[in-house]
């Protein structure tokens, strides 16, 4: 059996420096199920650290676990000792015997790289920090890009936008936003970032402007797959108009990538399926 | 998003050769104060980090986060938030059941 200090050692590691682990605890069981309350196995993407006794449940748990590490999800499920994975309450009172799982991936704060430190970058910024997220911020001006000018925790970062960029460590837990000084700028920066399987990628822009950046990209032989998920023009559609209703419109799309939804009002819900029963 | 003060404490604590406590909020019903996923951190001398939503509930997984400490056992602890409201706590409504294991490197 694996070493309890060992896997609370990993946890720790997995929360400070990665890479992502979906740790996976047995929360309750049916009686005559032979599983601890409280045994831990840690999935990573590539192996596991401990187990939950091997067997389909286990399998099963795996399976759920490694697809759960790039949803960031944390959530309790139901499993049959057979390792058939339970939705639903009445599925769960109506099975013959249940394994509940807390499947929770751990795993460093999120980093927002905003590229650009003008008005629009200073809000996204900042409402990135509010957050939780790990801010950073380049700019070639030192005007823009100096610790005096974001009164919140963040990195600031002055250089030359390619060189930093490509020196920056982009994991699927990065979200980058593209709000610099012009649509060249941003080419420049996208161009750099657009292969590195990054979280998110938005840029700011009019339809017309981005669809053009896009363009010049795709002909210089920017994978085209890559290009596509790119959300520009950015944000989620509220009528943001200052730099603060962009930033909201913006985190609220990465928030959206990241944890899911409908991204309507929630008050539409009731009235869409009243429309739809009629 | 932010964990990060729960698990700071937990490095230093475990660099200090001494256990903690661990109450993660693994499920919700109804409307609750924190999410799935949140987390306290109960030091072996009572002081604690992060929180779970404040209020009775959080005294309550603290003691069993003391107990838990003690005796080295995993536990649940259901949090009831549905009773009538008749003071100033538990007004939100709904039921978070929390795990609470200790933890040692």
């Amino acid at each position: 059996m694996t070493n309890p200090a060992e896997v609370a050692r990993a946890l720790l590691t997995a929360a400070r420096e990665g890479p992502a682990v979906a740790s996976c605890t047995v929360m309750g069981a049916s009686d005559g199920v032979d599983v601890a309350l409280g045994a831990k196995m840690l999935v990573y993407a590539d192996r596991l650290l401990g187990d939950l006794g091997g067997g389909p449940l286990e399998a099963a748990v795996v399976e759920f676990a490694r697809d759960a590490i790039p949803r960031h999800l944390v959530q309790t499920c139901a499993f049959t000792p057979a390792g058939e994975f339970v939705e639903g309450r009445r599925a769960i009172e109506a099975a013959d015997a249940i394994v509940e799982i807390l499947v929770e991936v751990i795993e460093p704060a999120a980093t927002l790289l905003v590229v650009g430190g003008g008005h629009v970058g200073l809000a996204v910024g900042q409402l990135g920090a509010m957050l939780g997220m790990e801010v950073a911020i380049i700019d070639d001006r030192e005007d823009y890009a100096n610790e005096e000018r974001f009164p919140y925790e963040a990195r600031v970062i002055c250089g030359d936008f390619a060189e930093e960029l490509e020196r920056f460590p982009i994991t699927a837990n990065t979200y980058i936003v593209l709000v610099s000084r012009g649509h060249k700028v941003d080419e420049l920066a996208l161009r750099t970032v657009a292969e590195r399987n990054a979280g998110y990628v938005g840029m700011i822009g009019s339809k017309r402007r981005t669809r053009t950046v896009l363009q010049h990209l795709a002909e210089e032989g920017v994978d085209k797959d890559e290009l596509d998920k790119v959300f520009t023009p950015i944000g989620l559609d509220i009528g943001a108009e200052t730099p603060e209703e962009i930033a909201v419109s913006v985190l609220g799309e990465i928030i959206l990538v990241r944890r899911g939804g409908g991204a309507q009002p929630m008050s539409e819900y009731g009235r869409l399926l009243a429309t739809t029963r009629r | 998003m932010p964990h990060d003060e729960v698990f700071e404490a937990m490095s230093t604590a475990f660099e200090g050769g001494a256990p903690v406590a661990l109450a993660t909020v693994a499920q919700t019903l109804g409307s609750t104060p924190r999410k799935t996923g949140a987390k306290m951190l109960v030091r072996e001398d009572g002081t604690f980090v992060g929180t779970i939503g404040g209020g009775c509930g959080e005294a309550e997984v603290w003691q069993e986060a003391m107990d838990a400490l003690e005796d080295g056992e995993a536990r649940i602890v259901t949090v009831d938030l549905t009773e009538p409201v008749d003071g100033e706590d538990k007004i939100c409504g709904g039921i978070m059941r929390i795990f609470v294991e200790r933890l040692e490197a």
